[in-house]
């Protein structure tokens, strides 16, 4: 028996797509042209796509959110959650769709992209001088696109060393005091605290860019010259300062955990928590979970900001508030940044979150807030030398990360690869990226 | 002199025969079972080790203790993911997705298999053809696109959207594997039905279907599993907080900057198990009730 089949169903669907690849939106950018500066003249709603992931980071977003809205009645502010995972990509859709919020959370690495697409206002005019002043020119710098302005900082974190100060002090070691605290001595109290039931130091190097990249900028490690699409990449002996540092004490004085090397900074706090590890270089944020998860007989402290031999600069990769171009009114959108970014705000949202305010006003009021407990004082200490960093300027930085360094990292660090051949990899790597 | 050999007779020869083979039968049994409980326990070790975080307190899965038995049993993680993240709504909007693109999934592909499974020409070869091309579209490049799509006609931001996607993107394969089970069952079959005077509808119900169901069933669990682990289309066609699918709202247990609410996330996850086990469970039985059936049959 033969039957003839009359089409097959579900192929036109597929077709469609497929066609439709071809077809262009009618969103994004290009118009650099700031849209809706005039004022509404019925009360309007702005979505605001906020990353807040914290219980008390979501509650101090609303709570900010309701201050605002009940200021101003006829700008009400909605907060759109979103996760952090996939965000990237929905705001590409959203962007491309012609459909993107009005006011967007995000981090500066990922948003300046966006803002070179033409997709990101440019918040320069906007911004109160209060907004303008409380924050710091190095700051501002990793914000600024083409002389735009094209986000507000709002939390940063940076690399902090956290010392179990009872191994400490069983091995005779000073905690150092000192504003900062050079890569030499940590050195010589990760040996000092190694023995043969303890490692010196834990440090998670799953994914070691960022990290090297970021403490870099103390040996004038800037990776990359130039910005855009015409940035070129720079490996020398400062850039490979960090690199060669951490593989000295790992392999020459042992005195690195190796199994650390291949975890996240996470997975290291419980080797940290179980007194296996004396040091641990961990985010910043780590603070707040320490304060909450260690055993309470561990005696943890914060030690000194990392110092290079040129400072103890590490890259300002804040998160941020943007708004977004094609928004009807973007004015009112900046206007509410601006009033989010208040150092009463940002203070309340920071200590939430566990995070270096980007203002000074509002480290100030964390300072006298926390008193410097759990680590609070070398955290902000730290903060005070996150500046703008390079490589976040450099068009396929993104893309070299995760396909070139990255691995190449990793292959250092396990000793697959020398120093020199590492340079060579992440050069070579560029120039494949970047063609 | 010669010696006389003298032949066991048949009857003594039996029972030991009978003794090496039952004792053999008994040894490969007892080998099955003890695959088959080495088996088990691998597969059901992530779910146990699940169920066991859920119930774990922040300090307790950030120690190096590794224990399946929780110390003290910490029941925070369950409302820190019920009511905090809205993880009972997300539930909801994940089955009514799920289940409906499983309807219509079989609605649609059912037809469409038969036809390509039983047409023999052109177009048969460059439906399967076009079937495993479509497969190999990465999402990313379909997204844009599909979301202007559903832009304009108002169903972004939309269940029903969703469930036109995942309907869409679940059908080849669907399509693909149900063909399958159709060119499995032999024409001389549905021939001899027509012969009896059985019309072409009573045909593909009284002899087809009953045989398709193994086909049918594992088609139906494919495309719920789809559709209820999907994240990306969720995330990006989604854009209200009450529309959420679970594998979305789970991920806001994961933050930036590294940051895992692992407990809540364990909870949330052992929440997300229970519709598809119970989907299984129900659907299983019917799976190998169809098989049985089939194999008579054929």
């Amino acid at each position: 028996m033969k039957f003839r089949a009359k089409g097959v169903i579900g192929l036109a669907a597929v077709a469609a797509l497929s066609l439709a690849a071809c077809s262009s939106g009618d969103g994004g950018g290009g118009d650099k042209s700031p849209s809706g500066s005039e004022k509404p003249s019925e009360p309007i709603t702005m979505k605001f796509q906020s990353l807040s992931d914290q219980p008390g980071a979501i509650a101090a977003t609303e709570e900010i959110v309701a201050a605002w809205n009940k200021e101003n009645p006829d700008t009400q502010v909605e907060i759109v959650p979103a996760g952090w995972d996939g965000v990237y990509d929905k705001l590409v859709t959203q962007f491309t769709g012609g459909a993107a919020p009005d006011i967007i959370h995000y981090e500066t690495a990922s948003i300046i992209p966006f803002a070179e697409d033409g997709y990101i206002a440019d918040l320069s005019d906007y911004l109160s001088d209060d907004v303008k002043k409380d924050i710091d020119q190095g700051i501002w710098d990793s914000v600024t696109v083409n002389d735009e302005i094209i986000a507000v900082p709002t939390e940063l974190q940076s690399y902090m060393v956290f010392a179990n100060k009872g191994i400490l002090d069983e091995a005779g070691v000073e905690i150092p005091t000192g504003d900062t605290m050079a890569w030499d001595e940590l050195r010589a109290i990760a040996k000092a605290t190694t023995t043969d039931s303890t490692f010196g130091l834990g440090w998670g190097l799953k994914s070691p860019t960022a990290t090297f990249m970021s403490l870099g900028l103390g040996f004038d490690g800037t990776y990359f010259e130039g910005t855009g699409p015409d940035a070129q990449i720079k490996i020398g002996a400062g850039e490979l300062e960090v690199p060669k540092r951490i593989g000295e004490m790992a392999f020459d004085d042992k005195s690195i955990d190796p199994v650390s090397l291949t975890q996240s900074g996470s997975e290291v706090l419980a080797s940290f928590y179980a007194g296996n590890v004396a040091l641990t270089v961990q985010g910043s944020f780590q603070g707040a979970n320490m304060a909450k998860d260690a055993p309470a007989d561990l005696d943890w402290i914060a030690l000194p900001p990392l110092a290079g031999t040129v400072s103890a600069a590490q890259s300002a990769n804040p998160q941020t508030l943007s708004v977004n171009i094609d928004s009807e009114y973007v004015e009112q959108a900046a206007e509410f940044v601006n009033f989010f970014a208040g150092g009463e705000n940002m203070a309340k949202l920071n200590l939430a979150d566990a995070l270096i305010p980007a203002s000074n006003s509002a480290r100030e009021s964390i300072a006298t807030e926390t008193k410097g407990a759990d680590g609070w004082d070398q955290i902000l200490a730290s903060g005070q030398h996150l500046t703008s960093a390079p490589f976040l300027f450099a068009t396929s930085y993104s893309q070299w990360k995760d396909t070139v360094a990255t691995p190449a990292f990793q292959k250092f660090l396990a000793q697959q690869i020398d120093l020199d051949a590492l340079g060579k990899e992440l050069e070579a790597g560029w120039e494949q990226v970047n063609r | 002199m010669s010696a006389t050999v003298t032949a066991p007779s048949a009857h003594q020869i039996r029972p030991d025969r009978k003794q090496v083979k039952d004792t053999k039968t008994m040894f490969y049994r007892l080998l099955q079972y003890i695959s088959l409980a080495f088996y088990l326990i691998f597969l059901g070790f992530p779910l146990l080790w699940l169920i066991s975080a859920s119930f774990k307190s922040s300090a307790e899965l950030n120690s190096l203790t590794v224990s399946l038995i929780p110390q003290d049993f910490h029941l925070g993680n369950f409302p820190d993911a019920f009511e905090k993240q809205g993880l009972i709504s997300s539930a909801g909007n994940s089955l009514f997705v799920a289940l409906l693109t499983t309807l219509l999934v079989i609605l649609i592909s059912l037809p469409g298999a038969y036809a390509l499974a039983r047409f023999k020409g052109k177009i048969r070869a460059f439906g399967t053809g076009w079937i495993l091309v479509s497969q190999v579209f990465p999402v990313i490049l379909i997204i844009i696109p599909l979301f202007m799509i559903l832009k304009t006609v108002g169903l972004v931001d939309n269940l029903w959207g969703l469930v036109l996607v995942y309907t869409t993107y679940t059908m080849p394969f669907a399509l693909w594997m149900l063909q399958g089970y159709v060119a499995s069952i032999p024409v001389d079959l549905e021939e001899a039905g027509a012969i009896d005077g059985a019309s072409r509808l009573k045909v593909l119900i009284t002899i087809v279907f009953p045989l398709l169901k193994p086909g049918l069933i594992a088609t139906a669990m494919f495309s719920f599993v789809s559709a209820w682990n999907e994240f990306f289309f969720a995330l990006v066609l989604i854009q209200s907080p009450e529309n959420y699918t679970l594998p979305i709202t789970l991920k806001m247990f994961v933050g930036g900057e590294g940051k895992v609410a692992l407990g809540p996330l364990a909870a949330g996850a052992v929440l997300a198990t229970i519709p598809s086990v119970i989907f299984f469970a129900v659907l299983q039985r019917k799976l190998a009730g169809g098989m049985l059936a089939g194999a008579v049959k054929g």
